[in-house]
């Protein structure tokens, strides 16, 4: 508080100082009218307001539960994501207790060329004490253990593409914004180029180049994901790089650097966080989309999307096996959607005054 | 403003021509060629190969190429259907593929319009809570898994639709496909929509046209909407080239006679000339969507185009 | 705030926009209105006479000379016919050659045309020219036909390695016209299966006149083919979705045909095609091994033997550790094939303890080639402790303790099942070894393979014409498609004498031979077999008569009826 005061006096030109028993408190609820009237940071200002924000909170919250799970629930199933029980094939899923409820016993309806019929693995096969809580998938594995499996490697593609968005979209859009003139026309053209050959031919290159696997699909999202980000950056930049605060700096002798990421940078931030926000989704999908074609994650390994892609090849026969991993991404991207809206909530000062 | 539109038109006709070369130097790297079959001999690929002009130098190979596409040429089709002009392929691909996608970015822009004002008028509602879910079910679930649920319910459980593309009823089996592709739309514009509209009806000039006594209706088409749509305009624009350009998984389950599919297939089966043909339309498509944007907007506001021309200093 | 003016310029942008958009839900709207009017047979009962078949991939090539793949072959098929065709049971009988005869030494065929089979858009008559003119465009260099080697390797045609090799004109090929019914053919040895051979497409006659009328334009529209056989094509787009032929009434068989009209779709989705197929809109559909769930106990379904064998690929010369045979036994041993075929390929595909499968060749004593061959069951078959002790040898002869492969698979679903069940299979009863999968499109797969550029690999062969050669003569020293570069000295031997050597004429020794030469590529694992793909299908009650064969043509529908 005292700081602050003492940087208003400076602009102010004067050098005079209040001492700190020039002034005290009237009555006793001194630590109260300290809290009401101190003037929190931007980052604990952005918190609170954050925290008021119900989805925002049910988003991270969500996240959380999910980060969690995808590193535990395997490890609470006596399963593996890999092991293969062929008995045990296409079983719905099945919850001790809950199954006594008449849900998730292992029923499900088959629809068949001569008619619906109700069926139920474990009872037809004799697996009175199996249970599957997901249940199992077409070669016989546990799909509870696979979905969390499965959304932890979407999850690290989405920390992949935050990166990427942040190390090479930005720095590449801010540079290109600030600098201007040839350079960013050239910047620029190269960014429509990028963007404009259909990723599936530059992703597919690179698997048949490089060997198909998590290395080459991080590689593929960081080539083709930084554009977008890019734009904003730029954007932002080429907004803010008119302005006085800038102007100021600079006639202060401030390198580009400092300009760039010590005073737009910052200005800027919360677009870009919510840009961040939606390109995690598009990341995973472009994921599950290369799943789908053959050149997702190699076996056994899964990720959502191609957990998707399975359980989509018996989509009308076995249903119940696309729900875990479509739910789990779902949530996954309704909460990066609640956290991104609420990040932008609270951290645009726009916003802030409303 | 006429030397603006020049200068770009021109910038986009260079970037087109490095984007060939780009494609074609990248094609090159792709190791093996359309003819690894399991019963050609080597002996035999080299003659295929020569057939196609395929061993001769990249420069040459490249110049030839670019020669050929300035005619219309776009060169043979090597494996998927053997010694057939690629611009006959797509003769009838192609406008497929741009009517479904056309159709789907439609049914996508009205519904997600329809959703999103809806939500924003009835903000915190039951209304607002369906727009949401409806939002994320659109981005979360992929448009495949809805393709073949459409197929099922709508097609085969309540046989309103044919499930399968047929030539002999375009629009109506088209219908499907449209409405499949379209939920990403769908979901993408009711976001953007309520997000924009629920700025927009708290701000200071929307107070002002309410206090001067508009109707409501009138107020929220002509001023609030009118004020929402240029951000989704902009999320739209790229949007809508990949959906013009044909899903590659929504055309492989409705068998629909598109590009889409047919760029899967050509990057499976090496066909290199296919490949670069459409992945060439699809960047001039891209461009060209582009271009019009850039200048539609330079035309409507100067201030842009100076800005911009400011940028590139 | 610069947003806010300039979106206010935008105004007739967005008028667009919105009239556009509105468009669009008038046009959903029509839609949801109007009723399927097509296609909406109620299941019972077909079209009379029209058959909707399903197929898997497009038409890639009209052209007899051209084509490569299944579906194209069954398309010609149906409005092209050979010297022979197959019967139901896949023997050769006679179609547009009336008789034919051999000399002495079975080495000169002459064969003599039926008069009154006729070209549909000339109307000429098929003659003896037609087959030379045909049979030279398929060795011409120029043409750079994909199956030219049937007229050489395999069909032993006097000059036809020569033409292709480029060292003799087309014309010095073993093939002349004696006039305009006699067609003679000249052999460079005997060949057994020779007959057979003659329904392959790539045998088909051809009208010279017509190609050069129709030039590179050629089988792109119904106007650029011409037909002989049961079926004209009536409407058709090259690589299109859909296309259908209607019965030729100038066919020289054409009684027989009931078929009015043939219709095709492609669906690549077999989900789709079930649904399809259950709404009424295809006749006769191929399912995936994932939904015999669906349709077990249904008497629509049926399997036909699709004449694939899949096996592993072990690239031997350049892997030492797959050089060791205990460790190839080894993985062969690790595999539990049936249930493999029960619980992963499900498509009623039958394991396979062979390198030639079953159904593909009759010998001369009018068995078939597996009924008097070995059984390996017990060489090669699963057996856990076999493998581990196979494994612990190949251990102390390799000096290693550990293994890793990789194994590269095509990116379609089957394989990339297939391949998962192995590793876990393989991985659970070999500790020491650990699998790695590896996708690839299938044609880089295939240049993999050849190039040597593989551990193991999950692959394919389908049989080329109806004897053991087609696929015994893959693991011969220097051919294309012997992958693992294996070499055997005893093996290359019997070939020899089996092609054109002595075993050549004498059909019971040459059958013996293959049946040694089998006993060695299965005893040295040059591959591991897996299994012999059948395909899982639904046929509607009311068609009838559709052959299906695992050679050459897949499926004929001369004799199919729907009532």
């Amino acid at each position: 508080m005292d700081k602050q005061r003492e940087t208003e006096r400076a602009a102010d030109g004067k050098s005079f100082a209040w001492r700190s028993d020039d002034f005290q408190l009237y009555g006793p609820a001194a630590a109260e009218a300290d809290a009401v009237f101190q003037a929190p940071g931007f980052w604990k200002d952005a918190w609170i307001r954050f925290r008021r924000n119900k989805g925002a909170v049910f988003g991270l919250i969500c996240i959380i539960v999910i980060v969690v799970l995808s590193l535990a629930g395997p490890a609470l199933s006596d399963y593996t994501y890999y092991g293969q029980i062929t008995q045990q094939q296409n079983l719905a899923p099945r919850i001790p207790i809950l199954e006594n409820l008449g849900i998730f016993d292992g029923t499900y309806i088959l629809h068949t060329t001569t008619g619906d019929v109700v069926r139920n693995g474990y009872l037809e096969q004799g697996f009175g004490d199996v249970y599957y809580w997901f249940g199992s998938d077409t070669l016989g594995r546990d799909l509870w253990t696979r979905t969390w499996m499965g959304a932890r490697i979407s999850l690290y593609i989405a920390l992949v593409a935050v990166l990427c968005d942040m190390a090479v979209g930005m720095v590449y859009g801010l540079l290109s914004g600030y600098y201007g003139g040839k350079a960013d026309l050239l910047l620029q053209r190269f960014a429509e180029i990028v963007n404009s050959i259909p990723s599936l031919v530059i992703v597919t290159l690179l698997l048949i180049v490089l060997a198909p696997g998590l290395q080459t699909i991080t590689l593929a999202l960081i080539l083709t994901g930084w554009v977008g980000m890019s734009r904003i950056a730029r954007a932002q930049m080429l907004k803010l790089k008119q302005q006085e605060f800038v102007l100021a700096s600079r006639t202060l002798g401030a390198k580009p650097r400092r300009i760039i990421f010590r005073e737009i940078l910052p200005n800027s931030i919360s677009q870009m966080i919510t840009n961040t926000m939606f390109s995690v989704p598009s990341a995973i999908f472009t994921e599950a989309f290369l799943s789908f074609v053959g050149l997702g994650v190699p076996a056994p390994m899964c990720s959502l999307g191609s957990l998707i892609s399975d359980a989509y090849r018996v989509f009308t026969i076995y249903p119940y096996q696309i729900l875990p991993p479509v739910i789990v991404l779902a949530l996954l991207m309704m909460s990066f959607n609640l956290l991104g809206d609420g990040l932008r909530d609270a951290l645009d000062p726009k916003m802030k005054q409303l | 403003m006429k030397t603006y539109i020049l200068k770009r038109v021109l910038i986009s006709l260079t970037t087109l021509l490095v984007i060939l070369l780009v494609l074609f130097t990248l094609l090159q790297l792709m190791p093996g060629s359309p003819f690894h079959d399991e019963k050609l001999t080597d002996a035999q690929r080299a003659l295929l190969e020569a057939k196609y002009g395929l061993d001769q130098p990249v420069i040459v190979q490249f110049f030839r190429y670019v020669a050929n596409m300035l005619q219309g040429d776009l060169g043979v089709s090597y494996s998927i259907s053997k010694n057939t002009p690629i611009t006959q392929l797509l003769q009838t691909r192609l406008p497929t593929s741009l009517r479904i996608g056309a159709q789907a970015i439609l049914l996508g822009t009205a519904v997600g319009l329809l959703l999103g004002v809806v939500a924003a008028l009835k903000h915190n509602s039951f209304w607002d809570t369906l727009c949401t879910a409806v939002s994320v079910l659109g981005v979360s679930v992929p448009s495949y898994v809805f393709a073949l649920f459409l197929a099922y319910l709508c097609g085969f459980r309540l046989g309103w639709f044919p499930q399968l593309y047929q030539m002999a009823h375009p629009l109506l089996s088209s219908i499907l496909p449209s409405a499949a592709l379209s939920v990403f739309t769908i979901a993408s514009v009711a976001r953007f929509a309520r997000g924009e509209l629920l700025e927009v009806l708290g701000s200071d000039y929307m107070l002002l046209a309410a206090s001067k006594g508009l109707p409501k209706p009138l107020l929220i088409v002509r001023h609030a909407l009118r004020n929402a749509l240029i951000p989704i305009v902009t999320v739209l624009a790229p949007l809508v080239v990949s959906l013009m350009t044909g899903s590659l998984v929504v055309e492989k389950i409705f068998a629909i006679p598109g590009v889409g599919s047919l760029m899967v297939q050509a990057i499976q089966s090496n066909d290199h000339s296919v490949t670069i043909a459409l992945a060439f339309v699809y960047s001039a498509l891209y461009i060209g969507i582009m271009l019009a944007v850039d200048i539609l907007y330079g035309w409507i506001d100067p201030r842009i185009r100076l800005a911009k021309e400011d940028g590139r200093g | 705030m610069e947003r806010q003016i300039f979106v206010k310029k935008i105004k007739r942008l967005s008028a667009l926009l919105l009239a556009l958009a509105m468009c669009g839900g008038l046009f959903a709207g029509c839609g949801i209105a109007g009723q399927r009017t097509e296609g909406e047979a109620e299941g019972g009962s077909g079209h009379p006479g029209v058959l909707n078949v399903h197929i898997e991939t497009n038409v890639q090539s009209l052209d007899p000379q051209e084509a490569t793949d299944g579906t194209s072959f069954e398309v010609i098929a149906n409005f092209t016919d050979g010297l022979t065709q197959p019967d139901a049971d896949g023997q050769p009988v006679a179609a547009l050659a009336e008789r034919w005869e051999t000399s002495e030494d079975q080495m000169t065929w002459t064969f003599h045309l039926r008069r009154g089979a006729t070209w549909s858009a000339t109307g000429s008559p098929v003659t003896a020219h037609d087959f030379v003119y045909a049979w030279q465009r398929a060795v011409d260099p120029e043409v750079a036909c994909e199956y030219s080697y049937l007229f050489s390797d395999i069909g032993q045609i006097v000059n036809a390695a020569e033409v292709i090799a480029g060292t003799q004109d087309k014309s010095a090929l073993g093939v002349e016209a004696r006039d305009d019914y006699t067609l003679v053919v000249h052999l460079k040895a005997p060949v057994a299966y020779f007959l057979s051979l003659m329904y392959f497409p790539v045998f088909y006659p051809m009208e010279e006149a017509f190609l050069e009328q129709c030039g590179d334009a050629y089988g792109t529209s119904p106007e650029t083919v011409q037909s002989n056989g049961a079926f004209v094509m009536a409407q058709y787009e090259p690589a299109s979705t859909e296309f259908t032929l209607v019965k030729n009434e100038a066919y020289w068989d054409a009684d027989r045909v009931q078929l009015q009209q043939l219709h095709y779709q492609l669906v690549q989705d077999s989900q789709q095609a079930l649904l399809s197929y259950q709404a009424g809109d295809l006749d006769h559909i191929i399912i995936s091994g994932d939904q015999m769930d669906q349709v077990a106990g249904d008497p629509e379904f049926s399997t036909c033997n699709a004449g694939y064998l899949w096996y592993l690929s072990v690239n031997i010369s350049q892997v030492p550790a797959l050089e060791n045979l205990n460790l190839r036994l080894a993985l062969a041993n690790a595999i539990d094939r049936e249930t493999m075929m029960v619980s992963v390929v499900k498509d009623g595909s039958q394991a396979a303890y062979f390198a030639v499968p079953d159904g593909l060749a009759v010998g001369p004593d009018g068995k078939d080639f597996r009924e008097t061959a070995e059984d390996y069951s017990d060489v090669i078959g699963y057996d856990v402790k076999k493998a581990q002790a196979h494994l612990e040898a190949a251990k102390e002869e390799l000096g290693v303790a550990s293994f890793t492969f990789d194994i590269i698979v095509d990116d379609d679903a089957q394989p990339q099942q297939v391949a998962a069940y192995l590793q876990q299979q393989i991985e659970s009863a070999l500790p020491d070894v650990k699998i790695n999968i590896v996708i690839k499109p299938k044609k880089q797969r295939v240049l993999d393979c050849q190039q040597g550029n593989f551990e193991l690999a999950l692959a394919r062969w389908g049989p080329d014409y109806a004897d053991p050669m087609t696929y015994l003569s893959m693991w011969k020293t220097g051919n294309n498609n012997n992958y693992g570069l294996w070499s055997n000295a005893a093996y290359d031997a019997l070939l020899e004498s089996a092609t054109t050597g002595e075993a050549a004429a004498d059909p019971q020794a040459r059958w013996e031979a293959l049946h040694q030469a089998e006993a060695i590529a299965v005893r040295e694992m040059v591959i591991i077999p897996l299994y012999e793909k059948n395909n899982a299908m639904m046929t509607k009650g009311y068609v009838s008569g559709i052959e299906f064969h695992p050679v050459a043509i897949g499926r004929v529908y001369k004799n199919a009826a729907v009532v």
